[in-house]
């Protein structure tokens, strides 16, 4: 009987307060115990590090209010599930940024079991403010902080001739660099053609360099030129800039590229897709036009480009020297896009040789990637004389190899990476011609402030290169027998007006003439709009100066499409995504008149 | 405004309110002087002309309004007493000779000098005006005449210096 009864006597104790003891040793623990997580989430960049490197899935990477994604920062925070982590404190271990730590607090009493996932630093909690707890030993890593060093020719050997500079990692360099990386993709986001970048380190890491080839075709068919000139906001964004070096994503696209047989690179690229019938036009066989080119060719579409220069490349073989970008290397980006069959038509100038109203007659859709290739000049009195050159006219004749009378003394106006790159040839033609460097560049701004890459800047100094800073050219000092002297400059005062924009402010006490028998004008570019002829210009919509475009590239007329320098700036990398963009937007663009056309009620 | 003739013109003044009229008519030849070239240049540049000819038609109509104003002393005086810093950009662009079809940097060093000459000959002008009603009305026109060089001076920067994208 009592057998049958007792199942019903435990019933009795459903009516009995709880006895569990919350907080039954009240003793603190140690200092460094590893206790529960605090995150100093104005730190922490969402990397996601610790949610990989955790053993037993006990962090998810989630979305916060306040937290925006941006650059370098994924907007996620980690959240913590205490039904499943071990207090192991790997994830302290590998945090990029020394945000995620460790109290010493031990006790959590919650009738809730939801309440043991929380997100740190934002779920606030009793431990937040304790000093004690586990930190990161200082200069404890996992993961190696600083660069593999990228091997270089020094100032004085460089400086006599065009080599170039930066020699590439080795597989062993390059497989410690790849190493070093976390895997966190922040620095697919920052990237303008949002490249698989982990992917391909990984594929450096595992020594598939085809499959790294693969990866890096997926988005960016200038890859030899990336790999060298590019402006690598991916390294802006690297997780591991914050305690030590960004991870060399540059050299190491740079590296899959030279360990790859350029018959390998074509077969990886493949044969494009049956032919469709469609004819683009591409104006400009600069990085916007031909990787615009790539994509269409590689859909099936007949491409042909036209360039006014004597080789295709654009201001990558006519704006960038030889010692950063090598003409071989560029070549080997253009011959695989010429290998899906896109026809490059060179010495053929839009508006001289081909009339605009030609190519929209014979062609489905005209790109225009005409670049920024007219040089600016000051005007000022005594801007006419011979010896009075434009920068990007100087890089052109060095690029042609075309010889001119090398100045023994030169000024460079301007402080750009184009007034670095003319100011650096200048100079290794000196070295050559005269046994000397002697230039000097002006520049408006204060040091620190000026534009050019601060790399260019420091190579320029170690390679002899003056700059003269907040200096504001005023006129050309020209001699009684009609030589150029020099450039009168005026002190800049540095100011910001009333709008908050810096200005510029002239002291006409301070003046000084900079010796020279060349002055050469690194100062702005324009874009060569000319070749559309009057009727076209008028026809056309502008932003301010500029073809107006749509988010895709698209003019106000349905045929022409616009990328590249000519609408956003020069830059390499983002010419390579307008190149994309534009490609897709017209393959769009072809399928919706292809719906159209197959349309009972449409008009043939 | 005429260099000589109009300082002349303005010198011999004793009325701001005069003066204002005066400076006034200068605005609207100015004005109409960009109104004019709007058809002179070519369509990717005329947005830089048309803003000029209406940056023109608002001092006129500042200048105008200030004139019928009972305060308008008042107004002057508080106006002066934030003075504006030339920057003296300006004076290393040099006059252009528009010709036939001026470029967008043309216009801009057409329109600096402009503005670089009206601010010179109105603080020119003040600084020879004794303490007054008159002077404040000089001190007054060479500010707003500095500010708006001021201004071109930035969209001259941004174009020319910096490719204008």
């Amino acid at each position: 009987m009592r057998d049958v009864l007792s199942p019903f006597l435990a019933w009795k104790n459903l009516f009995r307060e709880p006895v569990s003891i919350a907080d039954p040793l009240n003793r603190e623990a140690a200092p460094r115990y590893r206790g529960f997580h605090k995150n100093d989430v104005s730190r922490c960049i969402g990397c996601g590090t610790c949610e990989t490197i955790c053993q037993n899935g006990a962090i998810d990477m989630v979305p916060v209010d306040g937290f925006a994604p941006k650059d370098g920062d994924s907007g996620l925070r980690p959240r913590i599930d205490y039904g499943r982590c071990c207090w192991c404190a790997l994830c302290v271990d590998v945090c990029t940024t020394g945000s995620l730590t460790m109290s010493n607090a031990y006790t959590w009493v919650d009738a809730d079991p939801d309440a043991f996932r929380f997100i740190p630093g934002v779920d606030a909690k009793s431990w937040d403010d304790t000093e004690d707890g586990y930190r990161r030993a200082e200069g404890h890593h996992l993961t190696l902080r600083d660069r593999v060093p990228m091997p270089e020719l020094e100032p004085e050997v460089r400086v006599g001739g065009f080599d170039e500079i930066v020699a590439g990692y080795d597989v062993a360099r390059a497989w410690l660099e790849a190493d070093r990386c976390v895997s966190c993709g922040l620095c697919i986001a920052a990237c303008p053609t949002h490249m698989s970048i982990p992917q391909y380190i990984a594929a450096v890491r595992d020594g598939d360099y085809e499959r790294g080839v693969r990866l890096l075709y997926e988005t960016n068919p200038f890859s030899n030129t990336c790999g060298r000139v590019c402006t690598h906001v991916c390294e802006t964004a690297c997780a591991l800039r914050n305690e030590g070096d960004p991870i060399a994503i540059r050299w190491l696209k740079r590296h899959i590229m030279d360990q790859v047989p350029q018959d390998r690179v074509r077969a990886i690229i493949g044969a494009p897709a049956p032919a469709t019938g469609r004819k683009i036009a591409v104006v400009g066989a600069g990085p916007a036009g031909l990787t615009a080119a790539f994509d269409l060719a590689k859909a099936g579409h007949d491409v042909t480009v036209f360039d006014a220069g004597e080789k295709p490349g654009g201001m990558l073989r006519y704006g960038i020297p030889e010692y950063r970008l090598p003409y071989d290397m560029l070549d080997r980006d253009i011959d695989a896009i010429t290998s899906l069959g896109v026809e490059i038509r060179s010495d053929c100038r839009v508006g001289r040789d081909v009339a605009m109203a030609d190519l929209h007659a014979g062609h489905d859709a005209v790109v225009l990637a005409i670049g920024l290739h007219v040089g600016r000049s000051l005007r000022m009195p005594g801007s006419e004389h011979p010896q009075v050159r434009k920068a990007v006219d100087l890089l052109r004749s060095i690029g042609e190899g075309k010889s001119f009378d090398v100045p023994r003394t030169a000024v460079v106006i301007g402080g750009g990476n184009v007034a670095m790159d003319i100011a650096r040839s200048l100079a290794r033609l000196q070295k050559q011609t005269h046994g000397e460097v002697r230039v000097t560049v002006t520049t408006r701004k204060e040091p620190g402030h000026i534009v050019a890459d601060p790399e260019e800047v420091r190579e320029c100094g170690e390679e002899g290169v003056v700059i003269a800073y907040a200096r504001g050219p005023q006129r050309l000092v020209i001699d009684e027998d009609g030589r150029l002297a020099g450039l009168l400059t005026w002190r800049i005062v540095p100011k910001v007006d009333d709008k908050g924009r810096a200005a510029t402010i002239c002291d006409d006490a301070d003046a000084v003439v900079h010796p020279a028998d060349m002055v050469v004008e690194a100062t702005g570019q324009a874009a060569d709009v000319d070749l559309l002829g009057e009727a076209l210009t008028e026809e056309l919509e502008w932003n301010r100066d500029r073809l107006a475009v749509d988010a895709d590239g698209r003019t106000s007329l349905p045929w022409l499409w616009a990328v590249g320098d000519c609408i956003n700036g020069p830059d390499v990398v983002h010419a390579v995504a307008d190149g994309h963009r534009t490609a897709a937007a017209i393959e769009c663009a072809f399928a919706e008149t292809a719906i159209e056309r197959t349309r009972p009620d449409a008009r043939r | 405004m005429p260099e000589g003739r109009g300082h002349i013109r303005l010198k011999s003044l004793t009325n701001l309110r005069d003066v204002l009229s005066v400076a006034t008519e200068f605005e609207r030849t100015a004005r109409d002087f960009y109104r004019d070239l709007v058809p002179k240049v070519t369509k990717n540049i005329r947005y830089l002309v048309e803003e000029l000819a209406a940056e023109e038609q608002q001092h006129l109509d500042l200048f105008s309004g200030l004139a019928q104003r009972a305060d308008v002393e008042a107004v002057l005086q508080t106006e002066i007493e934030r003075p504006v810093d030339d920057q003296k950009f300006f004076d290393f662009v040099h006059l252009p000779d528009l010709g036939e079809r001026p470029d967008d940097q043309a216009v801009l060093q057409y329109a600096l000098a402009r503005e670089h000459a009206a601010m010179v000959q109105y603080a020119a002008l003040a600084e020879a005006t004794p303490p007054g009603p008159l002077r404040d009305t000089f001190r007054f026109l060479a500010n707003e005449e500095t500010k708006h060089k001021n201004e071109l001076e930035a969209i001259y920067d941004r174009i020319v210096h910096s490719g204008g994208v």
